[in-house]
């Protein structure tokens, strides 16, 4: 217990010795200028950041009648959740958010599945021809066949219009492959020689040593994998252009930003017909799209701050080396 | 297994226990090794050949799409049927034998997932290849059984078509590539049975057992495979490019063009201005993007000029945020932000109530769309780029900075002179790898941004080939531009890696 007393006492005093001793630098008048307008530019980019962001959930939480004269400048007036509740009737809009569910689960699980078993198979220098399959794999990252190639290929294996067209070519990511090879290889080589000797096999290595030890690097490529299949928009407006079911969030708020002004026509596309009218005299086009995008931001902002230790890895996405 | 002296007598005793299970090989032995490497090559055409349009054994009749392969038409009877619902619903009497078309083909895939059983299984031990035998005979007889069903099930409705007047509606024709399922169905089972007797009789209490170096390489083998339908499988479109071919369409020989689409891009007149303008968007966005490439280096620098960390952690957690959303929510910010009835607009006419102004739709302008773009670029990214560099900045000595304030330096030389020459290698790998992507900005910012107004500044090559192939269908000419645009790339980035490996001595890829 007194330890425990000294070392505070300790570090109350050394604190007290680096404030007399750090404020007494004098700060010049360039000094001051500099601050100043360091502050102010990094305060003004800040808002722009954020501003867009703050501007649409106040008009999806304003008084409607409000929003539509224009009179929501910076805060909310009238608040109401009706926007959201109203939301819930649009039928196309849920089939979206829960195909864009699962495949963000689905999807980001296998994909980090396969990364961690080949990222491991990798490290093992008795493969049969290991550095070639490795190069077979790294070799993908830098050349690409184009758009029309890809899209040809997917439509001969039967991938368009199937959901199975957002899973199945996102598994193998050559990308998340070299850092987990990298990451496995920072292990020490012993914990699993000495499991090889007691007999295990590379199954039951992979799953009892490998897995765990790697779950940091697992949960990095996890978190940007996770956010790519939720943003992911191309392949929905590409390889399932005629299956209205399987089109993802993101494709769905771009079919109602691009239908701006068309309230009818957006009405009998997106909303079922009993509900129509109430909608439709309650909400207008504006409203809607603000309320579709806050639905597709707000997951993002949900898990963001639990991203953010993973940053300085997932940095080595742009970094890496083969 | 590399040798490592630390580990030297772990490492002899598992080959010990290796060579225990597998002995010396005698030349029966060695045989049945070519043997089945000429089956595994046999295994390896027959699953291709199953997702290619072009070895359909069951395409029967012209009116089945040609763009089917065998296994999409096992798995899908509906979509087998897709172009044939005209005829199918005047002649009902046919469907009974298309189903049983589509069993064979079911049949054939059964036999090539027990032969990939079976090709897995021969690279095991004597009691396992032995195993194997039983398994690829039993492929190549399910593989014969659905191969040699067609015929009689072609020559029914020959028969019946022909009987009922209807003959020239049917389309029929025999698929010859049926032969070589036939060929791999006799290899199997010629094969096996050979195999079965060349593999030496098994020791006696041994089970069934596999080197390492195949065990790893089957766990690897499916990963492997999904590569090369996804990544490697694409290129094989590049013959596309070849054809004159229009979506639907089956590609033959008849259509072969050479050359001519590549040169077509520079005779039509509408076509050779198209590509001038995309070309020149193209490389003006991505040079802005290379001239601007700095910002988030002096982002960050100036950030780091911050002495305060909670306002420094504000900004970062900010900051970032625009990087992880997608293009689709950018242009929803900016449809709230500048359109008619946005934050912008709202603004103006609530300052002066009295004075009707007219509302500009900011985003329906065509001016500077290429500053506007770079300036979304930059919002989006700016941020995230600036982590690097701040990650590079907080590794930096301190007592450099000390010991160059005790010299005299300012604020100013203090950057210039240390943490700036501290970056610039991260710096420069980040620049060539901008360099070698100069023909790539991506599709979906300027796809979401495009408009009627601004279409003509936008459109850069990613949107083109897209415009191109998917919005109007010509798929020969966009693929022409597609492959180009490839070749280009990988040629700059192995540029860019040359000049980064004579530069700083390091390779960036």
């Amino acid at each position: 217990m007194s330890d425990i007393k000294l070392n505070h006492k300790q570090k109350r005093e050394e604190k007290k010795y680096f404030k007399e001793h750090t404020t007494h630098i004098k700060l010049t008048p360039g000094d001051i200028v500099f601050n100043i307008v360091n502050y102010a530019f990094f305060i003004v980019f800040t808002i722009s950041c954020i501003f867009p962001f703050y501007y649409l959930f106040i008009n999806t939480i304003s008084d409607n009648e409000l929003v539509t004269k224009g009179a929501i400048t910076l805060l909310p007036k009238g608040l109401t959740i009706s926007n959201y509740i109203q939301m819930g009737k649009v039928n196309d809009l849920w089939t979206s958010v829960l195909v864009t569910f699962l495949r963000t689960f689905i999807g980001t699980a296998l994909m980090v599945f396969v990364s961690a078993l080949a990222g491991y198979l990798v490290t093992k220098k008795e493969m049969w021809h290991r550095q070639f399959w490795y190069r077979f794999l790294v070799i993908t990252m830098y050349f690409n066949a184009g758009l029309i190639p890809w899209y040809l290929n997917m439509s001969t294996l039967g991938l368009t219009d199937t959901f199975a067209a957002y899973i199945i070519p996102g598994i193998v990511s050559p990308y998340n492959i070299i850092l987990v090879k990298t990451y496995i290889e920072s292990i020490p080589s012993e914990i699993e020689e000495s499991a090889y000797m007691d007999g295990a096999s590379y199954w039951t290595i992979f799953r009892r040593i490998i897995w765990p030890l790697s779950k940091p690097i697992l949960a990095t490529i996890a978190i940007f994998g996770a956010v790519g299949h939720w943003n992911s928009f191309q392949d929905s407006l590409i390889l399932n252009a005629n299956s209205p079911e399987l089109f993802t969030l993101q494709h769905r708020l771009y079919i109602y930003l691009r239908k701006s002004s068309n309230i009818s026509a957006m009405v009998q596309s997106g909303i079922s017909s009993a509900d129509t009218t109430a909608i439709a005299g309650q909400m207008n086009t504006k409203i809607i799209q603000y309320t579709i995008s806050m639905v597709t931001i707000i997951p993002i902002l949900c898990v963001y701050p639990f991203m953010q230790r993973y940053f300085e890895k997932g940095l080595m996405l742009g970094a890496v080396k083969g | 297994m590399a040798g490592n002296t630390a580990y030297a007598e772990p490492e002899s005793k598992l080959i010990n226990k290796n060579k225990k299970v597998f002995k010396p090989k005698t030349i029966t032995e060695k045989t049945a090794d070519v043997l089945y490497w000429i089956m595994r090559c046999a295994i390896a055409v027959n699953v291709f050949a199953l997702f290619f349009p072009t070895f359909n054994a069951v395409r029967i009749s012209q009116n089945i799409n040609g763009n089917m392969s065998l296994f999409t038409c096992a798995v899908s009877y509906k979509s087998m049927l897709s172009t044939f619902k005209a005829v199918l619903k005047r002649q009902v009497w046919i469907e009974p034998a298309f189903k049983s078309l589509s069993f064979c083909a079911v049949l054939i895939i059964i036999a090539s997932v027990i032969a990939i059983a079976g090709g897995c299984m021969s690279l095991g031990n004597r009691k396992m290849k032995k195993l194997g035998c039983f398994f690829t005979l039993a492929a190549g007889i399910v593989e014969l059984w659905g191969v040699l069903g067609i015929n009689p099930i072609l020559n029914g409705l020959i028969n019946d078509s022909y009987a009922a007047g209807k003959f020239d509606d049917m389309k029929l024709m025999r698929p010859n590539v049926m032969y070589i399922y036939i060929a791999i169905g006799v290899i199997y089972i010629a094969f096996s049975i050979v195999n079965f007797f060349l593999v030496p009789k098994p020791e006696e209490g041994i089970g069934m057992e596999m080197e390492p170096k195949f065990r790893l390489f089957l766990m690897m083998l499916p990963i492997i495979a999904l590569a090369f339908v996804f990544s490697y499988l694409p290129l094989y479109g590049w013959r596309y490019a070849f054809f004159d071919y229009k979506s639907g369409e089956t590609l033959s020989m008849e259509k072969f063009v050479g050359f001519k689409w590549f040169t077509e891009i520079f005779k039509t007149a509408a076509t050779k201005k198209d590509i001038m303008t995309v070309m020149k968007n193209t490389l003006a966005m991505s040079g802005l993007g290379i001239l601007t490439s700095w910002v988030p280096m002096a982002f960050a620098i100036f950030l780091s000029e911050i002495k305060n960390t909670h306002f420094r952690r504000i900004v970062q957690t900010f900051t970032t945020i625009p990087n992880f959303i997608s293009w689709v929510l950018v242009y929803a910010l900016a449809l709230a932000i500048f359109s008619t009835d946005g934050f912008i607009n709202t603004m103006i006419n609530s300052m002066n109530p009295n004075d009707p102004t007219v509302s500009t739709n900011y985003l329906m302008e065509s001016g500077h769309m290429w500053l506007k773009m770079l300036a979304w670029g930059l919002w989006k990214g700016v941020g995230w780029s600036a982590i690097i560099y701040i990650a590079a900045i907080s590794g930096i000595d301190q007592g450099l900075f000390e010991a160059a304030t005790v010299d005299g330096a300012g604020r100013f030389s203090r950057m210039w002179y240390i943490t700036v020459p501290e970056l610039i290698p991260t710096y420069c790998v980040l620049l060539l790898m901008s360099i070698a992507n100069i023909l790539s900005n991506g599709m979906d910012q300027y796809l979401v941004f495009s408009n009627a107004v601004n279409r003509e500044q936008i459109q850069v090559l990613d949107l083109y080939v897209y415009n191109l192939g998917i919005g109007s269908g010509l798929i020969p000419l966009s693929t022409v531009v597609g492959m180009v645009k490839s070749i280009v790339s990988v040629i700059l980035l192995f540029a860019a890696n040359g000049v980064s490996k004579a530069i700083r001595g390091e390779s960036i890829v």
